[in-house]
């Protein structure tokens, strides 16, 4: 921790940056912090509670983020794909941004914990699972000791997969009609989301209405479907759609079956390198296009 | 308010049952439905998010499944008067012909037990808006055909602050009776004339108070009353008076800086009642027309057809959300927009804590003086925002 408020104080005071994006302890749990001064850098915390993808500040959208000039972000591993997503999409200047990387050994499930969490099965984000990225890359300073492996979760996003590739097709249309009839249409799923870059979403287009606004099983259908697809080969997997829904809808799952199904035909893992071209960015002869007749 | 009487548990299940075979929808707090993944049912881990969330509102058959005791539902009783998505009405169009289907206006009849005194309040609250220039029908008529006994709450938590916004844990504004919990059922006191007349069709259920009944009820009342003093306290007219005279004070960048807008605090909100109309075509010539549930929260809210935004980024937008629940809704209707229940500060996963920023403005607005002199005070530093 002293490392960490350390090397942002130091970055504050040369006015390498104008604010430290990080995270801070609260009444409710871990948040965000936006530190300008070295007092505010001395209540930078990382724990168990971290989860928050704090890449989602340097979408281009938020204003009254780019209005604060220089950021430094402190970010997890698997934050790290965010920001390569919006550099391998021309929606970043890497020189716009310090990026402080922290060693992460797993988070919780819930940053509003009074106190960090200890991991078990039952308490560690299932996407920590086989995490590959607990060292992050990409970044301009490393803090933290390297941390233990998380545990296994009780059940992992796979096996969630799995289990609903296993039914019917009338089952899992069951399933995601009643999932998806909870939705009340707030787009919190689309505000948190670090790759949902649009200047102008789809649902906000009402000359046509592509997409239905009222919460009927087929405006709630086309919404989530569309934005499932819109991430195929873009979601970093970050699951923060999924803990935003105030409605509780479980998107980590979709989204999961969509990289699988991204990495089945294309070859392409989620990478935290912004040289790897993404399927969506890129053309191949080899590509598969059986559905072109 | 009439007198007590007791409604045991037992009579609660007949209650319930003699409600439902009449045709009256009974509306209360149950566990939280929804479906599971066949075959993982028993290795979902547990809920993360706690008690709040595992309770929603919903039409019970049974007694059994509501959920009488400590716990927050995840969404507000509100989407019972206002659904997120309703029918205004459809239309046919042949020709010159244009056939108009409106919806109806007359409502069966709904009783909720159980609501929380926060989320009754609310409605009343609302109905300031809902029968001002135009009167709304549906939701006029909704709340006429539904009759509702506020459960007394015992505090859920430490972001609860009705007291703050003229409510209490106790507090019977909006609903028709209380509901308070003593041993073996609960002591039951009807407030409005629809609620002695709810009392009165339904007499068999209900019973004289047991012996110490009458003080286990008020026990139970005032340790509530103990615990929420414990939480956070402003004075409203104070933060009202110096959200009216400061709307560009730089005070406001640092509140709303790390809001994400996604909107999820209007929803759960009991008192955000925003809406969006749309036509939904249906077809050639034929469609729907809806309204559903709007944020101002969204950058489109305020989007003008000549692609200028009034609220050009999320500060405005958040500043908003204060300035109309404590400046704007209080000087139009003489009630502050919020009830306490502490729903958006459960539900914002960035952390936005209204509970804690009307405290900052509160003391901000003490600092800088009661003239409301913004010129006089410093700002504090973006970090130091709550």
């Amino acid at each position: 921790m002293k490392e960490l408020r350390d090397l942002a104080r130091q970055l504050l005071a040369d006015g390498t940056v104008d604010v430290v994006v990080g995270w801070e302890d609260s009444p409710r749990g871990a948040r965000p912090i936006f530190a300008t001064t070295p007092d505010d850098a001395g209540k930078l915390i990382f724990d168990t509670r971290c989860l928050h993808n704090l890449a989602t500040y340097l979408n281009p959208r938020r204003k009254q983020v780019t209005d604060l000039g220089k950021l430094a972000l402190v970010i997890k591993g698997c934050d790290a794909k965010a920001v390569a997503g919006l550099l391998r999409e021309a929606q970043l200047d890497r020189d716009r941004v310090v990026l402080i990387g922290v060693r992460c050994g797993g988070v919780c499930e819930d940053s509003m914990a009074p106190e960090p969490v200890a991991l078990t099965p039952e308490t560690v984000a299932p996407r920590c699972f086989g995490c590959d990225n607990r060292e992050p890359h990409l970044v301009d300073h490393l803090v933290g000791d390297p941390r233990p492996e998380p545990p296994a979760p009780l059940l992992t996003l796979d096996e969630r997969v799995a289990a609903l590739d296993a039914l019917t097709p009338e089952q899992r249309w069951e399933y995601w009609t009643a999932q998806f009839d909870k939705c009340v249409r707030c787009y919190a799923c689309r505000q948190v989301c670090p790759m949902c870059v649009c200047e102008r979403c789809v649902a906000d287009k009402s000359r046509p209405q592509w997409i239905e606004t009222a919460s009927h099983p087929r405006g709630n259908l086309s919404w989530n479907v569309t934005r499932a697809l819109h991430l195929a080969g873009r979601c970093v997997g970050c699951g923060e759609c999924e803990r935003f829904c105030p409605a509780g809808i479980p998107l980590a799952t979709l989204n999961r079956k969509l990289q699988q199904v991204v990495e089945q035909r294309y070859d392409y893992r989620v990478a935290d390198d912004p040289e790897v071209t993404a399927p969506i960015g890129d053309f191949r002869l080899d590509d598969q296009q059986e559905f072109i007749k | 308010m009439s007198e007590a009487l007791f409604l045991s548990n037992d009579a609660l299940r007949d209650l319930v049952a003699g409600l439902v075979a009449a045709g009256t929808a009974v509306i209360g707090p149950a566990p939280a439905g929804g479906p599971s993944i066949p075959g993982l049912e028993e290795r979902q881990p547990p809920t993360a998010k706690g008690i709040y969330g595992a309770l929603e509102y919903r039409e019970v058959r049974d007694a059994d499944e509501l959920a009488l005791g400590p716990g927050m539902p995840r969404l507000s009783l509100k989407q019972f008067f206002l659904p997120q998505s309703e029918t205004l009405f459809s239309w046919k169009q042949r020709g010159a012909d244009v056939e108009i289907r409106e919806t109806p206006i007359a409502f069966n009849p709904r009783v909720v037990l159980g609501a929380k005194p926060c989320d009754a309040a609310a409605l009343e609250i609302v109905d300031g808006v809902m029968d001002w220039e135009y009167r709304d029908e549906l939701w006029n008529g909704r709340r006429e055909a539904t009759t509702i006994f506020a459960l007394a709450c015992a505090v859920e938590d430490d972001h609860c602050f009705c007291p703050s916004v003229g409510a209490a844990p106790d507090t019977v504004k909006g609903a028709d009776g209380l509901l308070t919990p003593i041993t073996g059922g609960f002591l039951v006191q009807a407030t409005t004339a629809k609620g002695e007349a709810f009392l009165a069709a339904n007499r068999a259920r209900f019973a004289a108070p047991p012996a110490g009944g009458a003080d286990e009820a008020r026990a139970y009342r005032e340790a509530a009353l103990a615990r929420i003093g414990e939480n956070a306290q402003i004075d409203a007219a104070r933060v009202r008076d110096w959200i009216e005279h400061h709307f560009e004070d730089p005070f406001w960048a640092t509140l709303g800086v790390r809001c994400n807008g996604c909107g999820a605090c209007t929803m759960v909100c009991p008192t955000c009642h925003c809406f969006d109309i749309v036509d939904e075509e249906e077809g050639v010539g034929c469609g729907t027309r809806r309204r559903c549930w709007d944020t101002c929260q969204a950058g489109k809210f305020t989007l003008h057809a000549s692609g200028h935004n009034p609220r050009a980024d999320q500060i405005a937008r958040y500043r908003q959300r204060i300035n109309h629940k404590f400046a704007v809704y209080p000087l139009k209707f003489g009630e502050v927009l919020c009830t306490g229940c502490g729903r958006c500060v459960r539900t914002c996963q960035m952390g936005q804590n209204i509970g804690e920023i009307l405290v900052a403005i509160d003391e901000y607005a003490q600092r800088t003086g009661e003239s409301g002199d913004a010129s006089a005070a410093t700002g504090p530093a973006a970090g130091a925002a709550p």
